[in-house]
C-alpha cells in the first residue's frame, strides 16, 4: 500500500531520534505497559496497602489498589511507549518546533505497511486502525456469543459453570459495547469526515492517534478479567454487586474507563474538526449527512462519556479505599450507580446509532440514483433523537421503584424517540420512490438495516409503555429489542459500508457473487435468532441465567442452532474479507457505485494529505439529477501542509 | 402505467389482508403473560393493545418499503422524476410527523391512564420504613418478599411476621407486595401475576396484585445478582383458596413458633441495626 503521490519527495537521508522512536512505537509501547503495570501494581499493592495499611484486602491474586494502578500506569506507559509523550515533554524541554518533514513523517508519509504499526496522526491510517480492531473484538465477541449460545442448548448448566458462563456473558457484552460503540465513527467517521469536508487533517490529529490507541489496552486489560476471576456483573456493572466481585471486577472497571475517555475525546475532536476546518464554501447546510450524524453523535459522546468515567472512578473507589457511593449499609445509594450508568448508557446506544442513520443515508442516493430525499428533515430527525436521548435514561429503572409520578415522563420521552427515527425510514422511503435502484450488495445491507431496525423499533414500544414493560423487563426480550437495533442496525450497516468504501479505503473489492450468499445467510440466521428469542423473552425468559425453566428449550434451541448459522456466516464475511483483500487482492474499479461524493472524487490510494488538488465550488453530495460531483478540483497544490494544524 | 396501477392496488389488498388478518389472530391468541391477577389481565391487555396498534403500522411500513423497491421503480434509463419526489415535500413530511406524533401521543396517553387506573399504588417504593402505605377500600393483605443471594423470603406481618421459604397467596385477594433486598440488587418476578419489582438493599418496593386462578407457579430473580442468578428461581409458589391459605398459614406458624424469637422485628427494610449479630440466631 505504497503511497502514489505528485508531489516531492519528503523524507530525508538521515532519520532522527524522534523517528528511530517512532517507528518502533508499538514496541516500546508494549515494554512501557508491562513496566507500568508492574510499577503500578507494585505502588499500589506494596506500598499502599502494606505500608500504609490501607487499601482493599489481597487475596492470593492481589489487590484491587495494586491492580487498578498497575492497569492504570500500563495504559500511561503502552501511550508513552507509542510516543505521545514525546511532543509535549520534547517541547518542554525546548526542543525546536517539529520541521514540515516531521509532521509529514508522523502522518505516515513514506511509512508503508509499517505506519499501521505505530502511532501516526494521519487519520485515514487510524480509520484503517479501527477497522482492524473493531473486527477483531467482533470476531472475539462473537466467539463468547457462540459459547454463551452452546451452553443455553440445556435448561441447566452444562459446558460452563456458573462463574465462567456469567464472566462470558461480561465479556461478550462488554467487547460488544467497546465495539460499536466505534464501529462506525472509528473506521469511517476517522477516514472520510475530513475529506468530506475538505480539509488535510482533523483539528487535534494527536488525539485522533490516541483515541485509536486506547482501544488496545482497553480491550486487552478487559480480557484479561479470565486470569483474575472474571466478574459477574455483566456489562450494566451494578453495585453493590460489583463491589462484592473479585478482583476480576478491575479489569471491567479500567477497560469501560479508557473507553469511556476514547468516546469522550473522539467527540470533542471531531466537534472540533466540524466547526472550524471546513473547506471554503463547505457551509454547514452543504455539509453531507453522514458529518451532520458524525457531529450529533460527537456532542453525544462529549457529554454522555463523562457521566460513565465518573461512575466507574467512583467505583474503583468503592472497591479500594473504602468510598461507599452504591452501598446502602455505608450511606450510599445503588440508585447512583444505576442513573449515572443509564445517563451514560441511554446516549450510548444512539452513539451506536446516529452514525448508522448518517451513513445509511449518505449511500442511500448512489444506490438509488437520487438525491436524498427530505435531507433537512432527515437531519433534524438525527439532531432530535441526539436530544431526546437525554431525557430518557430512566426506562431502564421502572421496576427499579423509582417514583410512579415520573414514569409517565420518562414513558412519553421515550415513545417519543420513535418520530424523529421514524424520519429516517420517510427519507429512505423517499429517496427510493419512484427511483431506479440498483441491488448492489451494499443495498442488500441497506435494506436489512432499514427491515432489522423497524423490528428493533416496534420492539422497543412495548419496553417504552410501563404496564408492559412490567413483564418485558430485563427478559430476553429487551436482549432480542437491542440486538435487532445494534446488531440488525448498526453492525449490517457496518457490513455495508465495509463493502462499499473497501475500493476506495484499500483499492480492492470483495466477490459479489459469495458476498450475496453471505447477505442471505446472515439475514435468515440473524432474524432467525432472535425472532426465537423474543418469543422466549415473551414467554418470561430473564436475561443472563445459565439455568431456565425447562419449557423453554425449545426455543432457545431453536435460537442457538440459528445462532450458529449467524456465526459462520459472520465469520464468512470476515473471511471474504481477509481473502479477497489480503491475499487476493482483487483490484477494485475506481470508483464501484459512480457515487459523487467528494470521497470517491479523490485519487486512490488517497494522498497523503487528502487532496493534491483542493477541492472548490462545492455543492451537495447527492447531485444524481444533475450528475454534479461534490466539489470541483482547483489547481494542483504541494501535498505539503496539514502541519499547520499539528 | 396501467401494471403499476394494477401492482399498487394488489400491495394495498395484501397489506389490509395481513393487517386485518394479524390483528383478528392477536385477539384470539394467548397474550402473555395472562390473567392469572388482575395486574396481569391488564398487562396483557396492554400488550394486545400496543401489538394491535403496531402490527397495521409495521406491515404498511414494510409494504411501502416493497412498494417503494419493487413497483413504483422506474425503467433505465433513468426517467423523469417530479420535483417533489426529488428533494423533499414539505407536506409529504408533515404529514408524516405529525401523524406519528398522533400515534406516539395516544399510545403515550393510554400508558399514562392505563398506569392510573389499572395499576394502582404499584411500584410505591421508600427508603423508609415509616411513610403511609397507599390507602384501599378493600384490605390488602401485606407479603414482604426478602431477597437475598440466592433465594426469597417471604414474610407475612398480618400473622405476626412469621417468615417462611415457600410463597403461597391467597386467591381473590389483593397483595401488596413490598420487596426488599439484604445485599445487592435483586428483582422479584410472580410472572403470572405480571409482578416484577427490584429488590434494592435499605429499600422498600411495593406493587400490588390480585391473584385470580388458583395454581402452581414460577417466581424467579431478574436482576444480575452474582453466581447462581440462574438458579434464583423457584417453581412452587402457589395461589389457593382462602381456606386452604389459612390451613397453611397455622402449618407455617407453627413451625416458625420455635424459631420466631431469633427474627428480626418485622419492618420494610433490614440494615445491620435491625438484623440480628452474627452468631445471635444459635441457641
Amino acid at each position: 500500500m505504497d503511497v502514489v503521490s505528485t508531489a516531492r519527495p519528503l523524507m530525508s537521508a538521515r532519520p532522527t531520534l524522534a523517528r528511530r522512536l517512532n517507528e518502533w512505537g508499538l514496541l516500546l509501547g508494549l515494554i512501557g505497559a508491562v513496566i507500568g503495570f508492574i510499577a503500578g501494581y507494585a505502588l499500589g499493592s506494596g506500598a499502599i496497602s502494606n505500608f500504609y495499611g490501607g487499601g482493599g484486602e489481597p487475596t492470593s491474586l492481589g489487590s484491587d489498589p495494586g491492580i487498578l494502578l498497575g492497569y492504570a500506569m500500563s495504559a500511561l506507559g503502552f501511550l508513552t511507549g507509542m510516543g505521545f509523550l514525546n511532543y509535549p515533554i520534547g517541547r518542554l524541554l525546548g526542543a525546536k518546533r517539529p520541521t514540515e518533514e516531521d509532521n509529514a513523517y508522523l502522518h505516515g508519509e513514506g511509512g508503508g505497511l509499517g505506519r499501521y504499526f505505530r502511532m501516526t496522526t494521519d487519520h485515514k491510517v487510524i480509520g484503517m486502525q479501527y477497522l482492524v480492531m473493531i473486527l477483531a473484538f467482533l470476531f472475539i465477541g462473537g466467539l463468547g456469543a457462540m459459547f454463551i449460545r452452546t451452553e443455553l442448548l440445556t435448561p441447566v448448566p452444562s459446558v460452563a459453570n456458573a462463574q465462567s458462563y456469567l464472566t462470558l456473558v461480561g465479556l461478550h457484552s462488554t467487547l460488544m459495547i467497546f465495539m460499536a460503540s466505534a464501529a462506525i465513527m472509528g473506521p469511517f467517521a476517522n477516514y472520510f469526515l475530513p475529506i468530506m469536508i475538505g480539509t488535510r487533517n482533523m483539528a487535534f490529529p494527536r488525539l485522533e492517534a490516541m483515541t485509536f490507541w486506547l482501544l488496545p489496552p482497553a480491550g486487552l486489560i478487559l480480557l484479561s478479567t479470565v486470569f483474575l476471576g472474571g466478574f459477574t456483573t455483566g456489562w450494566t456493572g451494578y453495585a453493590p454487586l460489583a463491589d462484592q466481585n473479585v478482583l476480576g471486577m478491575d479489569s471491567y472497571l479500567m477497560g469501560f474507563a479508557l473507553i469511556g475517555l476514547s468516546i469522550g475525546l473522539a467527540g470533542m475532536n471531531m466537534i472540533a474538526t466540524i466547526m472550524t476546518m471546513r473547506a471554503p464554501g463547505m457551509a454547514l447546510s452543504r455539509m453531507p449527512v453522514f458529518v451532520w450524524s458524525v457531529l450529533v453523535t460527537s456532542f453525544l459522546g462529549a457529554l454522555a462519556a463523562p457521566a460513565l468515567i465518573a461512575a466507574v472512578l467512583m467505583e474503583m473507589f468503592s472497591r479500594t479505599y473504602q468510598a461507599t457511593f452504591f452501598i446502602p449499609a455505608g450511606g450510599g445509594s445503588p440508585y447512583l450507580w444505576e442513573n449515572l450508568f443509564w445517563f451514560f448508557g441511554h446516549p450510548e446506544v444512539y452513539i451506536f446509532m446516529v452514525p448508522a442513520f448518517g451513513l445509511v443515508m449518505e449511500m442511500l442516493p448512489a444506490f438509488a440514483r437520487k438525491p436524498l430525499w427530505g435531507r433537512r428533515v432527515g437531519i433534524g430527525g438525527m439532531v432530535g433523537v441526539g436530544v431526546l436521548s437525554f431525557v430518557v435514561w430512566q426506562h431502564h429503572l421502572f421496576v427499579s421503584g423509582i417514583a410512579p409520578s415520573l414514569r409517565p415522563f420518562y414513558m412519553f420521552s421515550t415513545e417519543m424517540i420513535s418520530v424523529p427515527t421514524g424520519i429516517i425510514y420517510l427519507v429512505a422511503l423517499g429517496t427510493l420512490w419512484r427511483a431506479h435502484t440498483r441491488f448492489s450488495t451494499p443495498m442488500l445491507f441497506i435494506f436489512a438495516f432499514f427491515f432489522n431496525f423497524l423490528i428493533g423499533g416496534f420492539t422497543g414500544v412495548f419496553l417504552s409503555d410501563v404496564p408492559s414493560d412490567f413483564t418485558l423487563h430485563a427478559s430476553y426480550f429487551v436482549q432480542a429489542h437491542f440486538h435487532y437495533t445494534i446488531m440488525g442496525g448498526e453492525v449490517f450497516a457496518l457490513m455495508g459500508a465495509i463493502v462499499y468504501y473497501l475500493p476506495k479505503m484499500t483499492g480492492r473489492t470483495m466477490d459479489i457473487r459469495l458476498l450475496r450468499f453471505q447477505f442471505w445467510a446472515v439475514f435468515i440466521t440473524f432474524n432467525g435468532t432472535f425472532i426465537s428469542l423474543i418469543a422466549v423473552g415473551i414467554m418470561g425468559m430473564t436475561r443472563r441465567v445459565i439455568s431456565y425453566a425447562a419449557y423453554l428449550q425449545p426455543l432457545n434451541d431453536s435460537a442457538t442452532i440459528f445462532a450458529y448459522g449467524l456465526g459462520l456466516s459472520m465469520a464468512l464475511f470476515l473471511g471474504i474479507l481477509i481473502w479477497e483483500v489480503v491475499i487476493k487482492q482483487r483490484v477494485a474499479a475506481f470508483n464501484p457505485w459512480e457515487s459523487l461524493g467528494v470521497e470517491w472524487q479523490v485519487p486512490t490510494p488517497v494522498p497523503t494529505f487528502n487532496f493534491d488538488r483542493m477541492p472548490v465550488s462545492w455543492s451537495l453530495p447527492d447531485n444524481y439529477d444533475t450528475g454534479k460531483p461534490a466539489a470541483d478540483f482547483g489547481p494542483t497544490v504541494p501535498a505539503l501542509s496539514g502541519a499547520e494544524h499539528e | 402505467m396501467r401494471n403499476r396501477a394494477t401492482a399498487t392496488r394488489v400491495v394495498l389488498i395484501v397489506w389490509i389482508v395481513a393487517a386485518v388478518g394479524g390483528d383478528v389472530a392477536l385477539a384470539f391468541g394467548p397474550i402473555p403473560p395472562g390473567q392469572a391477577s388482575d395486574l396481569a389481565s391488564s398487562e396483557s391487555l396492554t400488550i394486545l393493545l400496543l401489538a394491535e396498534a403496531a402490527w397495521p403500522v409495521f406491515s404498511a411500513v414494510l409494504a411501502a418499503l416493497f412498494f417503494t423497491l419493487v413497483v413504483n421503480k422506474i425503467a433505465p434509463p433513468t426517467a423523469e422524476v417530479s420535483a417533489s419526489a426529488l428533494r423533499g415535500n414539505t407536506r409529504v413530511q408533515t404529514v408524516w410527523i405529525v401523524t406519528t406524533l398522533v400515534v406516539v401521543l395516544s399510545i403515550a396517553v393510554y400508558g399514562t391512564v392505563a398506569l392510573a387506573i389499572d395499576v394502582p399504588g404499584t411500584g410505591i417504593s421508600t427508603t423508609s420504613a415509616s411513610l403511609p402505605m397507599p390507602t384501599s377500600t378493600d384490605q390488602p393483605l401485606e407479603v414482604q418478599v426478602i431477597a437475598q443471594q440466592w433465594w426469597f423470603t417471604y414474610r407475612y406481618p398480618a400473622y405476626g411476621g412469621i417468615e417462611t421459604a415457600q410463597l403461597v397467596l391467597p386467591v381473590n385477594q389483593k397483595i401488596q407486595f413490598h420487596v426488599t433486598s439484604l445485599d445487592v440488587i435483586h428483582s422479584f418476578n410472580f410472572y403470572a401475576l405480571g409482578v416484577k419489582a427490584d429488590a434494592v438493599p435499605l429499600n422498600d418496593n411495593v406493587i400490588t396484585a390480585t391473584p385470580t386462578q388458583v395454581g402452581t407457579y414460577r417466581v424467579q430473580c431478574t436482576e444480575l445478582c452474582g453466581l447462581w442468578h440462574g438458579n434464583m428461581a423457584d417453581n412452587t409458589a402457589m395461589v389457593v383458596s382462602a381456606s386452604d391459605f389459612s390451613a397453611w398459614i397455622q402449618e407455617q406458624t407453627a413451625l416458625d413458633a420455635p424459631i420466631m424469637k431469633y427474627l428480626p422485628p418485622y419492618s420494610h427494610t433490614y440494615s445491620g441495626s435491625n438484623l440480628p449479630q452474627p452468631g445471635v440466631y444459635a441457641p
